[in-house]
């Protein structure tokens, strides 16, 4: 009980100290602001990557665990690997297209 | 003036004149007079010489009982496409491989020219993805025609007629949505190839592109083997009867 409540003192010391950044913000106003079509692309990346690497993990390890059970069914368990990887590389790289048509 | 590579400077000194008296004759004014060639186009031009020479080289020089290595290669190129088609699709798939060898052939040399120096890969530009996937959709609208008449409509009607109203525009854009996701994939994979290899060369010059040169060479192989499969897959369910 003391522990948690030490640890949340630092915690909240630790979150009051990051507002001391609070003045940055006052400087992007009169500079002509930060470019967040480049903010937003990042981020928009990352999060398509994130869920491409995601998918792209289970269909390889499900493949791989069907290839350990059944190691006669490689050529169609290889197949269904390659061709369902592909599909969801390409809906990361939706986002990277969208990114190269919009930020200058 | 448009920067242009060596083949592109070379195309335009000769044809210039006539192609630019072409586009205005199609009503299109190029952007650049003196070079209505672009880059991309030059480039598939010569990805067609360059296979066109290759198939003249191993047509003259086929024989059964000594083949030569570029035969082997030919044949088993030509036997792992048709394999692989009579397994998507079935028997009597033969008629196809001679359309899906040509599709990936030019997709893959045209990937490849990106390594070599003084070359760029006309798949690296967004209209000749675009292009391909465009040949690859009216084939199998063609075959699907050709096999069932008008009764392949039935296919975009789905499998009961109380959902057809539904179905049809989903089916239709769905079909639509294969053009773009083909084209899309070749052209992202290309060009995020090309960006990501320049990123690094303007980090670290020495030895790490090197890496990412092979790497542009395995998404180049498997793009290719990809855009086949698809259209493949495609073809299967245009033309597939159930017995």
């Amino acid at each position: 009980m003391r522990n948690t409540l030490g640890v949340l003192k630092n915690v909240f010391m630790a979150l009051s100290a990051l507002c001391f950044a609070v003045p940055a913000f006052a400087q992007g106003g009169t500079s002509g602001g930060a470019n967040w079509v480049a903010i937003s692309a990042g981020f928009g990346m990352a999060i398509a990557s994130a869920g491409c690497g995601i998918g792209q993990g289970r269909a390889t390890a499900s493949a791989t665990e069907a290839l350990a059970r059944n190691p006669s069914a490689r050529a169609g368990i290889q197949f269904a690997l390659i061709l369902g990887l592909a599909l969801i590389e390409s809906l990361a790289l939706y986002t990277l297209v969208i990114i190269f048509a919009k930020v200058k | 003036m448009p920067e242009q590579l060596f083949f592109t400077k070379l195309l335009n000194s000769i044809f210039a004149g006539p192609v630019t008296h072409l586009l205005r004759g199609l009503h299109i004014e190029p952007q650049y007079p003196q070079a209505p060639i672009t880059n991309a186009l030059s480039m598939e031009v010569l990805v067609v010489g360059f296979l066109l020479l290759l198939f003249i080289i191993v047509r003259s020089r086929l024989s059964v009982e000594t083949p030569g290595g570029l035969q082997h290669l030919f044949e088993g190129l030509h036997g792992f496409i048709e394999d692989q088609s009579r397994d998507v699709i079935g028997h009597h798939s033969e008629r196809f491989t001679p359309f899906l060898v040509a599709l990936g052939l030019f997709i893959l040399i045209g990937n490849l020219f990106g390594v070599v120096p003084g070359l760029e890969s006309p798949t690296a530009s967004a209209v000749v993805p675009l292009g391909c996937a465009v040949c690859a959709f009216f084939y199998y609208q063609a075959q699907g025609f050709r096999q069932s008449g008008v009764g392949y409509l039935k296919h975009f009607l789905g499998p009961m007629w109380w959902l057809s109203p539904l179905m049809l525009p989903l089916e239709i854009i769905s079909h639509l949505a294969r053009v773009m996701s083909l084209s899309i994939r070749l052209y992202a994979n290309m060009f995020a190839g090309d960006m990501v290899t320049m990123v690094f060369f303007s980090l670290i010059p020495i030895v790490v592109p090197v890496v990412f040169l092979g790497l542009h060479i395995g998404v180049a192989l498997l793009q290719a083997y990809i855009f086949v499969l698809l259209t493949t897959v495609y073809l299967a369910g245009a033309v597939a009867t159930e017995h």
